[in-house]
């Protein structure tokens, strides 16, 4: 089993085991993070963001932002940074060469190396990064709540953490994935990326790359999978709920709207950028790192409002030089329904353009929120039914995110007392 | 354009409007799923508004009031059905 990552790096867990974790911290300066940056550490102690072993130095993001490059010269579009105030590193007395010690949920959870604090113009890393410096963008609107300071340093685990159910079953690193890649046979995997519950439309975007994907190879056994991964991060009022997002996903296969041995649902901790072409480059170094070997890009991917053309996170991958990513993308228009066909149908396919009818997001949202059950054509009825189930068991009634699911819902991980 | 309420009209529906003579109301949404867009006067949205406040007045694109409770909106259908007509906003908020 090999565990090459992006970048040509081998992936490298950077996780304490629990005696010497306890030894480690003793006496380390504690530093409470928050959710956008514990989920971050999780990426970067398990791999998903290899090569990266911690968070960037003033170098990596300069590289980042301006050459869309780390300081190794790996491809890389996005900051992934430690902020903190200099009125906290004030008080703690934190200076390059110490160590810290991260804490969530008011529990230890990773050590953190100071190698250097470095500040950076907000505004000029909201351009090179989203293309604007408009805080409406949420991306440049999470870069402009940075602290004024940034650490860059190497990231140790200290307390791996509990993934609670029902992600639990859906949680796997990047090492654990390509481990269940083997052992179902699949030479070729495509990623769907999602934050959405499926209806038609999604299914038959990830059947169409599947056919995609699967291109040349023999037909006797199963070769290609799809591989849903969901995007698990900060939530924002009107979302799909993640419990729902995850479940519908998975009762495609178990309905029997894929098979068994040819489509598998994961979870991947990150808080969507919205930065659209370059968050489609992102998205695919992560699924590279998962061992992936096709990433599926579809209309608008990652984008907001109307900051990027609905195929810029296409075209940016014809000026990626070759071997710099090593993962395809599969280019896609959307499917629709279409009435003279009497089908859910590929609009590059289709040539009742005038008669289409398409799966819009708000009809979509609005079916959902009155409950009316669809056509199976729209809606699978087991899907539509998990979402109505998930919204009473997860949702307090909605599919969608409320005030109430973000202040009561349960956590997607915990991190587990620790003695030290 | 007038300000309208959307409800959806699944196949269940269907047969319930058909019935009450209403079905050549239902316009075409999404295969197969149809959609009865319930008339409102601009006095009728204020008071729909004030007594629901989840609810949003989309006045940009569809010019129809969204994001009302469910209950409320299968309350509007049964009128609707029960009235043989799509007249029903008076009578449905002389209860609020
Ligand atoms: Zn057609």
């Amino acid at each position: 089993m090999t565990y090459i990552g992006h970048g040509g790096k081998e992936i490298v867990e950077r996780v304490l085991e629990p005696e010497k974790a306890a030894e480690a911290i003793k006496g380390l300066t504690p530093v409470p993070i928050r959710g956008q940056i514990a989920r971050e550490i999780i990426d970067i102690a398990y791999g998903f963001f290899t090569p990266l072993e911690g968070f960037m130095t003033r170098a990596d993001v300069e590289g980042v932002c301006n050459e869309m490059k780390l300081a190794n010269g790996v491809l890389w579009p996005i900051p992934i940074v430690f902020d903190i105030s200099t009125e906290e590193i004030n008080e703690k007395g934190i200076k390059e060469g110490d160590k810290l010690l991260l804490t969530y949920q008011d529990k230890p959870m990773a050590i953190l190396e100071v190698e250097e604090i470095f500040t950076y113009d907000k505004q000029e890393m909201a351009q090179k990064v989203y293309g604007t410096t408009e805080d409406k963008h949420p991306g440049v609107a999470r870069t402009y709540n940075y602290k004024d300071k940034f650490i860059g340093g190497k990231i140790t685990l200290v307390n791996p953490p509990k993934i609670n159910p029902p992600f639990d079953e859906f949680f796997f690193t990047p090492k654990q994935l390509r481990q269940k890649f083997a052992e179902k046979g699949w030479q070729r995997i495509v990623a769907h990326q999602t934050r959405n519950v499926p209806h038609t439309g999604h299914e038959w975007l990830m059947k169409g790359a599947w056919l995609s994907t699967h291109g040349e190879l023999p037909v006797e056994k199963t070769l290609t999978g799809v591989l849903v991964n969901a995007i698990i991060g900060e939530k924002r009022k009107g979302d799909y709920i993640d419990e729902a997002i995850v479940l519908c996903h998975d009762v495609l296969r178990k309905a029997g709207y894929f098979r068994e041995d040819v489509h598998l649902t994961s979870i991947t901790l990150w808080d969507m950028r919205y930065a659209g072409p370059k968050e489609a480059v992102f998205h695919a170094i992560l699924r590279s790192n998962l061992g992936l070997t096709h990433h599926m890009f579809g209309r608008d991917h990652a984008g907001v409002g109307t900051y990027y053309d609905p195929y810029d996170a296409h075209r940016i991958f014809d000026q990626i030089p070759e071997g710099a990513l090593n993962i395809k993308p599969i280019r896609v228009l959307a499917w629709w329904y279409c009435p003279i066909c009497g089908e859910v149908t590929y609009s590059g396919l289709c040539g009742h353009k005038e008669h289409s009818q398409n799966f819009s997001g708000t009809l979509i949202r609005s079916i959902i929120q009155d409950g009316v059950k669809p056509p199976r054509l729209i809606f699978r009825p087991e899907v539509f039914d998990l979402i109505m189930e998930c919204a009473e068991k997860y949702g307090f009634g909605s599919a969608f995110v409320t005030d109430r699911y973000l202040k009561e819902r349960n956590p997607v991980f915990s991190l587990p007392d620790m003695k030290y | 354009m007038s300000i309208t309420i959307n409800i959806w009209i699944n196949e269940e529906r269907y047969e319930k409007l058909q019935k009450a003579g209403l079905a050549s109301m239902a316009e075409e949404a999404l295969a197969g799923l149809k959609v009865i867009k319930v008339p409102c006067t601009e006095e009728q949205k204020d008071k729909v508004l004030k007594v629901f406040p989840t609810a949003k007045y989309d006045s940009a694109t569809t010019r129809s009031i969204e994001l009302l409770p469910r209950e409320v909106k299968d309350k509007i259908f049964d009128l609707v059905v029960e009235k043989q007509s799509m007249d029903v906003m008076e009578d449905f908020l002389k209860n609020y």
